[in-house]
């Protein structure tokens, strides 16, 4: 009787345990494809960011003699009518683009006179190690609404950030002469209007020798 | 004239019900909305600000408030929304325990008809919480690493406090802080431990670091409780002098000693800021509002003791 009882209770178990399976076996191969199905690709998307979404974008830009300008009127002005932010942020960014003369090329930075007649360092572009999230936010192109968790959205500054210290940046070093005119296109991220504002400090995309 | 007193007696009850009917009713009707404020960990002063001053700003607006206290457990949690749900409450401003753990207790109250305002901290998901109002950690520590390495130099060892491993925080400022840190190879991470964002825990780990690593010239912490922990064990060590300390927060016992030259520097959030915004964002959602911005960064400030005079009481004076 007991032994009987034995059974049925191990049948009811095994039957149970097969319907309900308290593990399932996957074999490394199919969780390593599986695991990279579903993890987001920042250099992948910035990829096709950089060759496509971008390039369409490029007369979106504010020329930087119209900014300029605008920011020696008023710069209260220039920004509400050129500028744009993200969420709570004090801080803002230019979408910019124009032509400037080098008057200046230092370890980090090129400098360009870019109105008329003028030969002050007006537009710094910046040549160093690119940080932050200038380019990402810059565009007004990427919003952090469309990303569930936000180190994916991270992780595109830092691989659009790479983009330009292997593509741009190289090929602007070697146009930067003193006296060449340079057309460029990029972002301006402004925290501090005293100290960002004058030369405006332009994380390049696209740069020309003219 | 002959009364009926009967009739008359009839008449004085139904008169007495029809007057206690209507006290009822406009008491109902004159009793407060309620909105709950579900914190991570009561046991943190960064958090505590966060939701008393969230609460204050909701009761400001008109509405009952209570704060429920998820001790950094998604079991107690889940308990919570679940009393909010059957509780009628008609908002929650919510700072998540776990980033994937926390998605489906919003996802109930959302499905109960409860707008959920995440606060801080984000869950990975962007089509359950009405909105969710998040620190910009990243930014902030890649403004701390570009200081850390100006401070400490581009050669040397250091160590890395991280908070709680399921929080998404917590990833952010430690890949803002290395964007920066690791372009620099002379700048050797020869220790990172998780502190749990704990003041207690980050003093303990710090201890051991120190003894596995005498030569340590800074320390990057997760967040100002550790980086309080972290400064205590290098004073004990007699370290305080010689290693650089670097938190996250914006807490006032760490803006205090950024200014008494202990600390070299912590990114401001702005806890206060948030909070009172989350309410608001609950207010005009129960008035009608509906369309809020799914992820809203705000962002952070570096406080040095350059610039401390302008920071307190978890924000800029």
């Amino acid at each position: 009787m007991r032994f009987t009882r034995g059974i049925i209770a191990l049948v009811i178990t095994a039957g149970v345990c097969w319907r309900f399976p308290l593990f399932h076996v996957v074999t490394r191969k199919t969780a390593t494809a599986e695991n990279a199905a579903t993890t987001f690709n920042a250099r992948q998307f910035a990829e096709t960011f950089w060759t496509k979404q971008l390039p369409a974008s490029l007369d979106k830009t504010v020329k930087a003699a119209v900014l300029l300008s605008a920011i020696q009127s008023d710069v209260a002005t220039a920004k509400r009518n050129f500028s744009r932010s993200v969420g709570l942020s004090e801080g803002y960014f230019y979408f910019v683009s124009g032509t400037g003369r080098v008057v200046a090329v230092l370890d980090d930075e090129i400098s360009l006179a870019v109105t008329a007649g003028s030969t002050n360092a007006e537009v710094s572009l910046q040549t160093g190690l690119i940080f932050g999230n200038t380019l990402r936010d810059g565009t007004g192109l990427l919003n952090a609404s469309d990303y569930p968790n936000s180190q994916d959205f991270n992780d595109i500054a830092a691989a659009l950030n790479h983009i330009v210290e292997t593509r741009v940046l190289p090929k602007l070093r070697g146009q930067a002469k003193v006296g060449a005119n340079i057309s460029f296109v990029g972002c301006t991220e402004v925290d501090d209007e005293s100290a960002d504002l004058k030369p405006l400090k332009v994380v390049p995309i696209q740069t020309e020798a003219e | 004239m002959k009364i009926n007193w009967l009739k008359l007696a009839f008449a004085a009850v139904l008169a007495m019900a029809a007057l206690r009917f209507t006290e009822t009713a406009t008491a109902q009707a004159a009793a407060k909305q309620k909105i709950a404020v579900v914190i991570s960990t009561m046991n943190n002063p960064w958090f505590v600000v966060l939701g008393e001053t969230a609460k204050a700003r909701a009761i400001e607006l008109g509405y009952d408030a209570t704060i429920f206290d998820s001790q950094n457990d998604t079991a107690k949690e889940a308990a919570h929304f679940e009393n909010l749900i059957a509780g009628g409450y008609k908002a929650v401003l919510f700072n998540p325990t776990d980033a994937n753990g926390s998605i489906a207790n919003v996802q109930k109250a959302k499905a109960a008809g409860i707008p959920v305002f995440c606060i801080d901290r984000e869950i990975n998901s962007t089509n359950a919480a009405t909105a969710q109002m998040l620190s910009d950690s990243y930014s902030g520590c890649v403004k701390l690493g570009q200081l850390f390495v100006k401070t400490v130099g581009k050669d040397g060892e250091y160590a890395e406090l991280l908070g709680l491993v399921g929080d998404n925080n917590t990833w952010n400022r430690s890949k803002g802080f290395h964007s920066v840190v690791d372009r620099f190879p002379g700048l050797k991470m020869v220790a990172q431990q998780s502190g749990e964002f704990d003041r207690a825990k980050g003093l303990e780990v710090m201890e051991s670091i120190l003894q596995a690593h005498p030569n340590i010239k800074g320390v990057f912490c997760g967040n100002d409780s550790m980086a309080m922990g972290a400064y205590q064990a290098l004073v004990t060590a007699g370290k305080a002098d010689v290693v650089k300390v670097f938190g996250f927060d914006g807490a006032d016992d760490v803006v205090k000693s950024i200014a008494d030259g202990k600390i070299v520097a912590t990114g401001m959030q702005f806890p206060k800021k948030m909070a009172q915004q989350s309410a608001e964002f609950a207010d005009q959602y129960i008035k009608g509002k509906r369309d809020f911005a799914q992820k809203i960064p705000v962002p952070v400030e570096i406080v040095t003791k350059e610039n401390v005079s302008k920071y307190g009481d978890y924000g800029k004076k």
